[in-house]
């Protein structure tokens, strides 16, 4: 049994929307844009930066009203499902770790040898060579795939692993073997 | 001096004798043409793959083509037909695991499964999948010239009578409609625009200082169409399905049942029976399709829900009901939402309006390579010299039909052979297409920035569909967001800084008082419940 995060989603979600609406047009918009709605150029009238914004403003604050007033009492509002959340708050956790341990897993890897060799390598040098340039990719890109799944399935699953070296093996076969001038994630940041 | 059919012929031999891959006994072959297959049998895998779709493959080929094609007008053809092949490809893909299986590979193909499958558990599945591919054929090859007809006058038509504010109030009038039509909510497409034109105006502007950039280096420049896009789209998506995959993982998973595909041929009785079902629906499809943002899932039921008004009326009492097996319900659904694909490049050809995911991937390429800018100045008919965006859109019309050709010819046989593809699980697919995504879209644009602005629109995207909001006004107002400035802002300069200048003109008020009661007559109607 789903387990509804708020009683009543139309009512929120409008009234969320209409406060960011709000917020917007006499907060944000005024605060972070040079010119106002209309300016004067050299003794002519011309739209300011601030116009564009503020019609975006004015579709969410016209359309949070609406939800709130006409939709506020559907029999079928939609159901927030509380633990689903949790689910893809922690699949973003996952993903975000993925991708921070692919970005740093790279020049880690090099100061390591680095200091049991003595060498004196960088990995800036050695973005485009392999295995060096696969080895962010593949180990952040087999936790983001195999930890999603884990998550997903409830449990670890050597089958989870498999496919996501699989997974990794193509995509670096898709994009980077053919290819000279396309770096996978990280490389192109380092 | 070049004539209309100079153009047309132009635009035929752009497809066909563009950069030469092979011969076969002294005939070249075209880049473009194997393009338009590949993207034709690729297509029809991941429709055939439930939790896959055509936007998911659009997304992850793009970067790869545009790396192998490069950035040059001669890549505009072989990339746009690679992703026009996956487009037809997708839309019959959906109908086999929808009658195999009962699950459909694209939303669209849910109504397929009504009489699909009951077809299929009477062992006629071949029959109920030569009917969908004969269905899904002629509705979409009927489409397409409806849209070569319509996509130039339509053109011609606005480059003729509207100037700069008509085609401003144009604008709002499309925004206004796809946040009314799209997703049954007037409220939440309001919403979803809204949300797509904020997010076009941060980092932008005529100012010196970027706009709602909060001074950060990230937002100053802009939010790029890929993150935006994909994020909202495809990751959103995808979270959304790996969320329903996780509540019910409990569940033993539904055996998948063994279907006898049976050898039954669709003989020239039952074309001559299902043909008043697909006209119909292929001309409904047709003019739905043609209406910025209403998706194919709508002219499939309205497909469906007429055929079996007139099947109910004439039907003999030894013919299968509706949702009972009948194989014109199949004929009436599949001719219908593909006969959407073809007439939603209309407002998107004529008047750069994307109306649907397709055609939002599309612009993409146009944008990412340049060159082509899809909207009413593409159909200048120069005479004086080429205009070689003329071209290319003559050339995307014959790669429609390359499409078509292929699909009426070796369509079917693929087709029936991608029931495995039904089979493959989710909770393993979907992680793979969330990190293929990302791959491609930090191949395009080498910033990790991208990695994080992607993943936070795919939470913008699960939390949309989470409450019910549609993405797709999101991602076609973000499209037009700066278009629809500059154009205002043209316009308000050319009349000489009229403040009522979208008012004051009889067609652009025309266009306002209508955008404003399609508004005020969606936000009447009942919601529709998710």
């Amino acid at each position: 049994m789903k387990k509804p995060l708020f009683q009543n989603t139309n009512v929120m979600t409008g009234l969320f929307f209409t406060a960011l609406a709000l917020l917007l047009l006499f907060v944000w918009i005024p605060l972070d844009s040079d010119t106002g709605l209309i300016e004067k150029v050299r003794r002519q009238v011309a739209i300011g930066d601030a116009l564009a914004p503020t019609v975006a403003a004015l579709f969410l604050l016209i359309g949070g009203g609406l939800l709130m007033l006409l939709e506020g009492k559907s029999d079928t509002p939609p159901a927030i499902d509380a633990a689903s959340v949790k689910f893809v708050a922690r699949i973003f956790a996952m993903l975000v770790l993925s991708f921070v341990l692919m970005r740093y897993a790279g020049p880690l890897a090099v100061q390591v040898v680095n200091a049991i060799q003595g060498n004196d390598l960088e990995y800036r040098l050695l973005r485009d060579t392999a295995p060096w340039k696969w080895l962010g990719y593949v180990l952040g890109g087999t936790l983001a795939i195999c930890g999603t799944i884990s998550l997903t399935e409830g449990r670890f699953s050597l089958r989870a692993l498999v496919v996501a070296l699989l997974a990794i093996a193509a995509m670096i076969a898709i994009f980077d073997l053919p290819f000279d001038d396309l770096l996978l994630p990280p490389n192109g940041d380092l | 001096m070049m004539g209309t059919l100079d153009y047309i012929w132009l635009g035929v031999l752009a497809v066909f004798q563009g950069p030469e891959l092979f011969s076969i006994f002294g005939l070249p072959i075209s880049i473009t043409l194997l393009m338009i297959l590949c993207g034709f049998l690729l297509g029809i895998v991941v429709g055939a793959t439930p939790g896959l779709a055509g936007p998911v493959a659009m997304a992850i080929s793009l970067p790869i083509l545009i790396s192998v094609f490069g950035y040059t007008p001669d890549a505009l053809l072989p990339v746009m037909g690679f992703l026009i092949g996956i487009m037809k490809g997708a839309t019959i893909g959906g109908a086999v695991p929808a009658i195999l299986f009962n699950t459909p590979g694209t939303p669209d193909a849910y109504m397929t499964t009504l009489d699909g499958y009951p077809m299929a558990q009477k062992g006629h599945a071949k029959k109920a999948l030569r009917v969908a591919h004969f269905a899904s054929v002629s509705g979409d090859t009927f489409s397409d010239v409806v849209l070569v007809i319509c996509a130039p006058f339509l053109a011609l038509l606005v480059e003729q009578y509207l100037d700069l504010p008509e085609k401003t109030a144009l604008l709002i009038l499309s925004l206004s409609f796809i946040a009314a039509a799209v997703g049954g909510s007037a409220a939440k497409g309001l919403i979803s625009t809204g949300l797509g034109l904020l997010v076009a105006f941060i980092g932008t502007g005529a100012d010196f200082y970027p706009r709602l950039s909060m001074g950060t280096e990230a937002l100053s420049q802009g939010i790029t169409l890929g993150p935006a896009i994909l994020g909202v789209l495809i990751i959103g998506a995808v979270f959304h399905e790996l969320a329903g995959q996780w509540r019910h993982r409990d569940v033993a998973s539904r055996p998948v049942p063994q279907i006898e595909i049976g050898s039954d041929r669709l003989s020239l009785g039952d074309i001559r029976k299902l043909m008043p079902y697909i006209g119909r629906s292929a001309i409904v499809g047709t003019m739905v399709g043609a209406l910025p943002g209403i998706g194919s899932t709508l002219a499939a039921t309205i497909g469906y829900t007429m055929g079996q008004r007139r099947h109910e009326k004439r039907a003999k009492l030894d013919e299968p009901a509706f949702g009972e097996g009948a194989m014109e319900g199949i004929a009436a659904t599949e001719a219908a939402n593909s006969s959407v694909s073809g007439a939603n490049l209309i407002p998107v050809l004529s008047l750069g309006i994307p109306g649907n995911t397709a055609a939002v991937f599309l612009i993409l390429a146009a944008d990412s390579i340049g060159g082509f800018n899809p909207g009413p100045s593409v159909f200048k008919f120069t005479t004086d010299a080429v205009n070689p965006e003329l071209v290319i859109a003559f050339g995307l019309f014959t790669a429609m039909f390359v499409a078509n050709f292929l699909n009426w010819t070796i369509g079917g046989l693929f087709m029936r052979s991608m029931g495995v593809m039904a089979r493959v699980p989710k909770q393993l697919l979907l992680p793979v297409v969330l990190l293929l995504t990302l791959t491609a879209i930090y191949v395009q644009e080498t910033r990790l920035e991208v990695i994080w602005f992607t993943l936070a629109f795919g939470l913008l995207g699960y939390g949309m569909r989470l409450l019910a909001i549609s993405p797709l006004p999101f991602v076609i107002a973000f499209i037009l967001g700066g278009k629809l400035e500059a154009t205002a802002r043209q316009a308000f300069d050319a009349t000489g800084s009229d403040p009522f200048f979208l008012l004051n003109n009889p067609i652009a008020a025309a266009f306002m008082v209508l955008s404003v009661a399609i508004i005020f007559l969606a936000s009447r109607k009942k919601p529709e419940s998710k």
